[in-house]
């Protein structure tokens, strides 16, 4: 079930080899990617959100002298997280322009990056989820460096060199811990059994490792300069696969490989970890603040809510990580309808910077619909109640509240933060007057619209149904959370407990 | 395709900012390049205009001599059918003098949009309220700015303060208000309040004069444009001038209608001129300066962002944002309405090759009036310097130089760097085709 996943966009990259008429291509990439959205909602109708643990497994023995075995399942997080990449994936093609250049290697690399995301997000054998995290990196590094702006190749390499320094500090944590169990078994059971049998200090140790591993995927500050780089000078379809998608492999990861291997030190950890995440969302917003260029600003709110997934998950308990769960595919849903429409701001309106645009809520000759959305997609990333980003943070807060107050209070005023920034984005874009001497903008084709509209759709719809959204990770956060207080140490589970 | 005026001056070229426009004003022509697309936009705009100004002037009148002091003017724009069968004194069989061959009642574009809008039949009252109409409120905008920008020149506005006015208003309030001590015991305790109403409704009534000379106007401009008698914008401008010199001395005067009998509040006895108590008055007021319009953006007066005189407010339509937000003097949104119901063919599909088409008609058909209000402006240059200063090919150099001293000192309004007025004004605009 979940090989589908996989399979089809892997097929779909190869298919689009033998089209040669872009739009038949485009099309065909559209299909491909449209039917992993169908698919994927055969899976959650098929998911029983009430059992914990591993559902549609899926084993394959591989290579057993290496302890590689293509081994598949999905909680309620992998799901989730399935989901979304298949969502965000249709999204990706359908923005794209029908004019971009190289389209059947520009549609390859895009499937081709859905098909290593799935399996990463799928994957239960730690060396098969190595794999794929690999995948996904040489496709984005092609579609940054081919298709990205002025300084794409500069962004590329910056990206790849971070990635896989990441990869390989992941690679070396992950073989370690296959080595310490002392026969080659990557499968996530084994190694979780190996890892509790582990002494204090080697358990900080590889988590450490898998943090920083995992701290550049998503990004934490002050691992996070490649991110701005990468965002801004990458297509807007692209950096929506890349805020959108690929930084969850982080955050997932973080969840995965270390609150659910390291229970007991993560406990520890945990207000370090908080100070960390609440560090991300303060230096995210206060920097958003300062941007001239609405896309750079985008990103930088994209690293202060990366934080939250971390507070969240830091925290540990069930409610908080519902929350950091609901605040992955929140903050991948609002980061994709926001980076879809400062794309197409730009493409109409030939700029990205503040201190240019203006009035584009002219209903004449300004792009009154892109604004209504664009506006909605702040308030959406600011956490205003009815749509699916207050769901995700107020979660987290009040998961988190009565564990670090202290450092949720710091995280509500980076809400406000966002907030300030948002604002200055939005007055600054859309109201005000248009220039007489410029103002002679294309308008956005409907067909423009569409992705923008679907993803504003979710946003209201999950802000007012927010079971639809958490639903999914409840169960799971449960086990988690119950995972940890029993493995951590009495006086340690004590302060977790909500 | 730009006509080439050769200018007949003698003298060196001009340093003004605006030098160019200088010297096509000196060749008679306009402040707008005169090619075929500008007259095209301008003379199709005046018709817009000029169709549902024949619904204006014919209001304004019926409100300054019926309505009057009505203290609840619910119905002021439903204009009764005797104003709407009102005969022009500019067209028709009968006119004072014909500018117009038309007919001198309501003209039939605006009579079909009378009764149908721009959705079907319908009562009256339901296409007010669905603002299926004429937006008289663009006129009234442009009224209030006359009575609010008092002082212009000419002898009107000081006799509004007379003791010869006041006493003929006393008479008429007195009359309108028989049998209702309500009113009659309101007036004796705030005299001046139903005083300044009826200023208000004797700036009705210039108004309305002012509009009923210029609709047959710029409907027998548009017919010559058809028939092939104006080719040029200079054609327009000629025929502007000669038009404003034969209807110069049309008196200005308020009548009030109560009860049957008239009331002559300001009596055409006075001799006031519409050129000098009207036009002029109208010009400055409407295309110059009105008041920062009521829209989405607020004025901070304290920060300067008004200027401190009143004669140097630059929100009329010669500096209007063609964008619907703020900025414009007269609400440009309702009188840019008003003329889309009556765009000429070749203007539409212009309208619709250019920029978003149907969709920012509006906009569009906004700069073109934009166009339009220079060249009329110009018209008025034209006709001051005719009126004041020397021909345009007059032998003396000395002469030349006076009426390009008038011509510069006139641009320079455009060109003050105090409060922006040089950003604000849309000459430096006009000059180009890509501007729509």
């Amino acid at each position: 079930m979940l090989s589908v996943l996989i399979a089809g966009p892997v097929l779909g990259a190869l298919a689009v080899w033998l089209v040669r008429d872009p739009r038949q291509i485009r099309l065909l990439a559209l299909v491909v990617s449209g039917l992993m959205v169908a698919w994927v909602g055969i899976l959650l109708s098929r998911f029983d959100v009430t059992q914990p643990g591993m559902q549609m497994l899926e084993t394959w023995t591989w290579l057993p002298n290496l302890g590689l075995n293509y081994r598949l399942g999905a909680d309620g997080l992998a799901i989730s997280l399935l989901a979304l990449n298949a969502l965000i994936s249709w999204v990706v093609v359908y923005s794209t322009p029908v004019e971009v250049e190289r389209p059947r290697l520009y549609y390859s690399l895009v499937l081709w990056a859905s098909a290593g995301l799935a399996g990463a997000f799928a994957a239960q054998n730690v060396l098969l989820f190595v794999l794929f995290y690999e995948l996904e990196l040489v496709p984005l590094y092609f579609l940054i460096g081919i298709w990205g702006g002025p300084k794409r190749e500069y962004a590329a390499l910056k990206f790849l060199l971070y990635t896989a320094i990441s990869g390989v500090l992941i690679l070396i944590g992950c073989l370690a811990l296959g080595w310490l169990s002392g026969r080659p078994d990557f499968d996530y059971p084994q190694v979780q059994a190996t890892v509790a049998r582990l002494g204090f200090g080697l358990q900080v140790t590889l988590l450490l490792v898998l943090l920083l591993g995992f701290g550049i995927k998503t990004p934490l500050v002050p691992l996070h300069t490649w991110l701005p780089d990468a965002y801004v000078e990458a297509s807007p379809p692209v950096a929506m696969l890349l805020g959108g998608t690929v930084a969850k492999l982080g955050t997932y990861g973080l969840v995965r490989f270390g609150l659910e291997l390291f229970p007991s030190v993560w406990a520890q950890l945990s207000p370090a970890l908080a100070a960390w995440g609440t560090a991300g969302v303060l230096f995210g917003a206060l920097t958003a603040i300062a941007q001239k260029d609405i896309k750079r600003m985008v990103a930088y709110s994209s690293i202060g809510h990366m934080g939250y997934v971390m507070m969240g998950t830091a925290v540990g308990t069930p409610l908080a990580l519902v929350g950091a769960m609901a605040q992955m595919v929140s903050h991948g849903i609002i980061l994709a309808i926001l980076f879809h429409l400062v794309g197409l701001i730009e493409r109409k309106v030939g700029t990205r910077e503040l201190d240019v645009l203006n009035g584009l809520m002219n209903p004449l000759r300004g792009l009154p619909t892109v604004s209504s959305l664009l506006v909605l997609g702040g308030m959406a990333s600011a956490g205003i109640p009815g749509m699916m980003g207050f769901v995700a943070e107020f979660l987290i807060f009040q998961g988190s509240y009565q564990v670090f107050p202290l450092l949720t209070l710091l995280c509500v005023l980076g809400t406000g933060l966002t907030a300030v920034y948002f604002v200055i984005l939005l007055n600054r874009t859309c109201f005000g007057r248009l220039d007489n001497r410029t103002a002679y903008y294309p308008r956005v084709l409907l067909a423009e619209k569409v992705p923008a509209l679907v993803l504003a759709s979710l946003i209201l719809f999950l802000g007012v149904q927010p079971r639809w959204l958490v639903q999914w990770n409840e169960t799971t956060a449960q086990q988690l959370a119950v995972t940890q207080l029993a493995s951590a140490p009495l006086t340690q589970s004590v302060s977790l407990l909500p | 395709m730009t006509t080439t005026l050769q200018p007949k001056t003698k003298l060196p070229p001009s340093r003004h900012e605006f030098a160019e426009v200088v010297h096509r004003l000196e060749a008679g022509g306009a402040m707008v390049p005169d090619t075929p697309e500008n007259l095209m936009q301008i003379v199709g705009i005046w018709k817009a205009y000029a169709v549902p100004m024949d619904f204006y002037w014919r209001d304004l009148l019926y409100i300054a001599e019926q309505v009057f002091l009505n203290p609840l003017p619910f119905f002021k724009y439903f204009i009764s059918e005797e104003y709407l069968q009102r005969h022009n004194h500019y067209a028709g069989d009968d006119a004072d003098l014909r500018i117009w061959r038309g007919e001198a009642t309501v003209h039939p574009e605006l009579k079909a949009f009378l009764e149908r809008g721009e959705t079907f039949k319908m009562p009256r009252l339901l296409h007010h309220l669905w603002h299926d109409r004429i937006n008289m409120e663009f006129a009234e905008e442009c009224m209030r700015a006359m009575l609010w920008h008092r002082g212009m020149g000419g002898q009107f506005d000081p006799y509004l303060d007379s003791e010869e006015y006041k006493q003929n208003a006393d008479r008429a309030i007195r009359a309108y208000f028989r049998g209702n001590p309500l009113m009659l015991g309101l007036y004796r305790l705030f005299p001046d309040l139903f005083l300044e109403q009826c200023r208000q409704a004797s700036y009705y009534a210039n108004l309305g004069l002012f509009w009923e000379v210029m609709a047959p106007v710029f409907f027998e401009i548009y017919d010559r444009y058809l028939e092939g008698s104006i080719k040029t914008v200079k054609d327009a401008v000629d025929f502007l001038v000669n038009g404003i010199f034969a209807v110069a001395g049309r008196p200005i005067y308020h009548h009030v209608y109560i009860r049957g009998e008239c009331y002559e509040i300001i009596p055409k006895s006075k001799g006031f001129m519409w050129l000098y108590e009207a036009a002029l008055p109208y010009v400055e007021a409407v295309f110059y300066r009105t008041s920062p319009f009521r829209g989405t953006k607020s004025y901070n007066a304290q920060a300067h962002m008004i200027p401190d005189k009143q004669e140097d407010f630059h929100y009329g339509v010669l500096y209007a944002d063609k964008f619907p937000i703020a900025t414009a003097g007269i609400p440009p949104t309702l009188l840019a309405q008003d003329m889309l119901h009556f765009l000429p063919d070749f203007l539409v599909d212009y309208y619709r090759r250019h920029c978003r088409g149907e969709d920012d008609m509006l906009v569009q058909l906004g700069i073109s009036f934009q166009r339009s209000m220079y060249t009329v402006t110009s018209a008025v240059f034209q006709a001051l310097r005719a009126a004041l200063l020397y021909p345009l090919d007059d032998p003396n150099p000395r002469h030349l130089w006076a009426n390009r001293r008038f011509f510069e000192a006139q641009l320079d309004r455009f060109c003050r760097p105090e409060y922006g007025i040089r950003d604000a004004a849309r000459l430096a605009y006009v000059q180009s085709p890509d501007y729509r």
